[in-house]
């Protein structure tokens, strides 16, 4: 079964005095448990489609649904209420609370949702033990964003939203980062959409969304997606 | 293109710029306002004294003074005019009003100007010139009959003109009146012909001069000319003058400490303010550096935003401080019931300009040395976004309880930490507003309290009945024993060269009570003296001591011991008829309070001729009244700005805060928390900073009453009461201010962009 159906979903912008069409009519259909890779070039609108997923933002026109759930006519508190229950976000810039230590940054979830996975197991499943009580000014950029991946799958979401996750980290880094995103998402069972410019992240992806111009270019499934190890970083 | 560059700025930051416009408005303005109002009531009364002649000294006599003496005492060096005067009380035929006859016999001496009619004729005879204020108030008009009574005597004439006198600034019978009421009394002045003519010769009880030598060289001289000790005041010594110019001193002191702290805080809040506005613009001047454009260019370019909020908020202020000191001074309003003044003009101290011109400056400084700063490094460094300081550990963290605090609490408490010059400010804005609020209700409920007390307690009578001064003893007593009163007997000594009333009271009927220093009500003892805590102060006396005081006009001196101190509206030495008695002190009742009604004692024809005036305490009381509009007035003003600054602080450095924290409160939003929640995060923090400020605010703001207090213990003997406005009204001031802002901030997260935090910081 399809987890996530946008139909005929457009995005308009006004910009100034002109409006701006971000997408226009996407349809599209993941489904449950994939990795799924959304490339494209600058304004194409792949943040703009993994806005919308997120319940960030609204579409201008068209529907999506998650799970046969229509989001795109849910309130402002039922989107909070989805965003805390069925996605995670890992974004490129950590976006951490800079006063909250490593542990409260992760079980800050716990006050949102009602089936948290416990938070000291993330941090372990990411490495980061150790760092318990360290404030995000004292870790490293690839340190940040594990803490950021596990604070998103503390929530034990459904989906797992990543916008450019390795975007600010160096190479060896960010292969390191995705390699515990992948091994988290998929020891937990979670559908994971990464927007990115990276080619190398595409070949990882059970499925390939080209966007551009706020279309769909194209959808490729791949029978066989490399593993990390296998990627040329 | 850079002034382009500044106007845009301006939009951009327009709820900042506005907000710290309104901040220096309101602190120049209540700073202005409150010097301008002081120092016009001086400056005009200054120039009514000059106008109409007000006398420098008064040598008073029952006996009498002829123009032998007044040659005397013109002849004395530094004595510039002098003329033989008399006022005294008489009964106004039409409405039984008590109308006070003034005759000088040089019109520049303790004369009046006209407002209309026909100018002062010294050979005038049946003609009256009487207060414009009273005529207005009984329907007078020029022309119309006028016949007054004293004693066997029947003045009659028409009136002549319309006038003010100096003397009459604030025309109140007597001193238990604060305020005048035009309606039952008034004054007129006739001639010396005129009053030949009545009583068939001339004269005259008191000589009024004006010199410019102290009272003491002037008393010793004079005594000496006239060969005799007179007694002899000094104009701090009549109400006229010393009321106004106690008004004048209260304004001062008051504009001293209240409308400083606002203009304080104002300053504070825009120094933060002003700095946090250059941190938004690093990147923008570290691009100008980039680009080629010099240093001073660009703090020149920064400082302007400081000098033109200056420029701006100070005119504004000026301006609006002119409305202020009209609004307290102003002929229409309760002041104008107050006193009698031909000029209501607003003037301001020139100080007071070059303190607005310092702010300004200040400003303008602020800004250049917080760009300055930014612009230390290289162009690179410049350039960089601003980061706040790392969060480090808190020293509470290594607690037991920290562990278990709620995320929100952690969060709001590391916040308040890191950001320690906003939180400060925050603290300080509900400190400072507290503080005012404080301050102004306490001095409220104080003056309240006071005056309440010696008006509804220790004047437990009905009516008060004043005797004429044919009235001999056992006949004084004869009448308050018809009215079941209790005396006074009031005469006027000498304590250490003041002048003061020396009041023996004969306590029987509980009409008269005394306030001791707590505020208690007190019996007279017969082991002593009561003083007024302003003598015991000025003499440096303490109960037990023993001090002398002169009778004016005579060799005779008493020695008393003081038994007590007590609060009181009047300086004077207090004693029970008892103590007199055994102190040898010769008394003549003078006043009788009674619980008879006015309307009764009026209506009895047994002592008619006995009586010269009575007095309802509801009348007294009206006058209280209005006195306390006055105080109410100032103290409104100030309690409305208060919460007008504390609400632009609050709202100013909410909204610095939130902008601060956006990006953590977009990240919570998109993680999944409901607006409502992270609305309550921010309420959680500003009421914690309102709690902080609050507990602080309240001792400081009663230190603050207390200083205020002492610095106005020379016009009232008043102890801080704390009532239960104090109590309740500022809290839910203070903390309905905070709500509202918190409540107004916490509803921009509906509006939160929450893409915006996804983006990486450019």
């Amino acid at each position: 079964m399809d987890t996530i159906r946008f139909e005929k979903v457009s995005k308009v912008y006004q910009v100034g005095d002109h409006e701006q069409k971000a997408l226009d009519g996407v349809d599209l259909a993941i489904e449950g448990g994939k990795f799924v890779v959304i490339l494209g070039p600058s304004g194409a609108g792949k943040s703009t489609l993994l806005n919308l997923l997120g319940g960030l933002d609204s579409p201008t026109s068209g529907k999506i649904s998650i799970e046969g759930q229509d989001i795109s006519k849910l309130s402002n508190d039922e989107l909070a209420d989805y965003r805390a229950k069925t996605v995670g976000f890992v974004f490129q810039s950590y976006n951490l609370i800079p006063t909250l230590t490593v542990f409260e940054n992760v079980s800050l979830v716990k006050e949102i949702t009602d089936n948290p996975l416990p938070t000291k197991d993330m941090l372990k499943d990411v490495g980061l033990l150790d760092h318990l009580d360290k404030f995000p000014s004292e870790l490293s950029g690839g340190e940040q964003q594990r803490v950021s991946i596990a604070r998103a799958l503390a929530k034990n979401p459904k989906i797992l939203l990543c916008d450019e996750p390795t975007g600010a980290l160096d190479s060896e880094t960010g292969a390191m980062v995705l390699k515990t995103l992948l091994a988290m998402a998929r020891n937990y069972n979670k559908t994971i959409i990464i927007v990115t410019h990276n080619q190398n992240i595409a070949k990882m992806a059970d499925e390939i969304i080209r966007v551009k111009s706020g279309r769909i270019r194209e959808i490729i499934r791949q029978e066989k997606p490399l593993s990390v190890e296998e990627v040329d970083w | 293109m850079m002034f382009k560059k500044l106007l845009r700025t301006i939009r951009r930051y327009k709820a900042q710029f506005i907000s710290m416009i309104i901040m220096v408005l309101l602190g120049v303005g209540v700073f202005v306002g409150f010097q301008g109002e002081w120092y016009s009531i001086d400056k005009d009364t200054d120039y009514f004294y000059d106008l109409t002649g007000f006398a420098d000294c008064r040598i008073v006599s029952e006996t009498g003074y002829s123009e032998e003496d007044l040659g005397k005492i013109k002849a004395l060096y530094g004595v510039e005019k002098a003329a033989l005067y008399i006022s005294v009380n008489t009964n106004e035929s039409r409405e039984n009003d008590v109308v006070s006859v003034t005759v000088t016999n040089d019109p520049e001496v303790s004369g009046f100007m006209v407002t209309e009619g026909a100018e002062y004729d010294p050979e005038a005879k049946e003609s009256f010139w009487m207060s414009d204020m009273y005529a207005a108030a009984n329907e007078y008009k020029i022309g119309d009959k006028l016949s007054l009574k004293y004693g066997a005597y029947t003045i009659e004439g028409t009136i002549k003109g319309l006038i003010k006198s100096s003397e009459y600034l604030i025309c109140t019978p007597g001193e238990n009146q604060m305020m005048p009421d035009y309606k039952t009394y008034g004054y007129v002045y006739i001639t010396p012909e005129m009053l030949k003519e009545t009583l068939g010769d001339e004269f005259y009880t008191e000589i009024h001069v004006i010199t410019d030598i102290d009272k003491e060289t002037f008393s010793e001289a004079a005594n000496k000319a006239l060969e005799k000790t007179n007694m002899i005041l000094g104009k701090d010594e009549i109400p006229s003058y010393s009321e106004a110019k106690g008004e004048a001193t209260e304004g001062k002191t008051m504009a001293s400490i209240l409308p400083v702290v606002f203009l304080g805080i104002a300053i504070l809040i825009m120094v933060t303010t002003m700095q946090r506005l250059t941190i938004n613009e690093k990147t923008q001047i570290g691009t100008l550096k980039a680009l080629g454009f010099r240093d001073s260019r660009i703090t020149r370019h920064y400082a302007m935003f400081g000098l033109l909020i200056g420029v701006t908020g100070a005119v504004l202020g000026i301006g609006f401080g002119y409305f202020v000191a009209w609004f307290i001074f102003n002929p229409g309003g309760s002041m104008g019931t107050y006193f009698d003044l031909p000029s209501w003009k607003i003037h301001m101290p020139w100080w007071t300009f070059l303190i607005v011109a310092a702010v300004v400056a200040f400003m303008a400084l602020i800004s250049y040395l917080s760009v300055k700063k930014i612009l230390k490094g290289n162009a690179a460094e410049a350039l960089k976004p601003y980061t706040p300081k790392a969060m480090k550990r808190l020293k509470i963290e290594d607690t037991k309880g920290w562990r278990k605090l709620r995320f929100a609490t952690k969060w709001n408490l590391r916040d308040l930490f890191r950001h320690k010059a906003r939180s400060f400010m925050t603290l300080f804005g509900v400190f400072g507003c507290t503080v005012l609020l404080i301050a102004s209700f306490l001095m409220m409920d104080s003056m309240v309290g006071f005056v309440n007390k010696f008006y509804y307690g220790s004047m437990n009578y009905e009516t008060e009945i004043l005797l004429d001064d044919s009235v001999k003893g056992e006949k004084a007593l004869e009448i308050a024993n018809a009215y079941s009163g209790d005396t006074l007997a009031n005469s006027m000594v000498s304590l250490g060269g003041e002048a003061v009333a020396l009041s023996v009271y004969d306590v029987t009927h509980d009409n008269i009570r005394f306030l001791d220093e707590d505020m208690n009500y007190a019996v007279l003892g017969d082991e002593g003296v009561y003083l007024g805590m302003r003598l015991v102060e000025s003499n440096g006396l303490k109960v037990g001591d023993t001090f002398k005081v002169a009778v004016f006009g005579t060799d005779t001196t008493y020695e008393f011991k003081l038994a007590g101190v007590l609060r009181t509206l009047s300086k004077g030495v207090v004693m029970s008829a008892a103590y007199a008695e055994k102190a040898g002190v010769s008394t003549r009742v003078n006043a009788i309070y009674t619980d008879t009604s006015y309307d009764e004692v009026k209506s009895d024809e047994r002592f008619k001729n006995e009586i010269s005036s009575i007095k309802n305490r509801g009348d007294i009381i009206k006058s209280f009244d209005s006195f306390m509009e006055v105080m109410y007035l100032m103290i409104g003003a100030l309690i409305a700005f208060s919460i007008i600054l504390g609400i632009v602080v609050l709202y100013n450095l909410g909204v610095m805060s939130y902008f601060e924290r956006y990006r953590e409160l977009s990240t919570l939003k998109v993680v999944g928390f409901r607006d409502r929640r992270i609305g309550k995060l921010l309420i959680a923090q500003n009421m914690w900073l309102t709690v902080a400020g609050y507990i602080l605010g309240v001792p400081a703001g009663i230190v603050i009453t207390n200083v205020l207090t002492k610095a106005l213990a020379s016009e009232y003997e008043m102890k801080v009461i704390l009532g239960w406005s104090t109590i309740v009204v500022p809290v839910i001031l203070v903390f309905g201010v905070s709500l509202l802002v918190s409540l107004l901030i916490a509803k921009k997260n509906k509006k939160i962009n929450m893409v915006e935090a996804l983006k990486v910081p450019e």
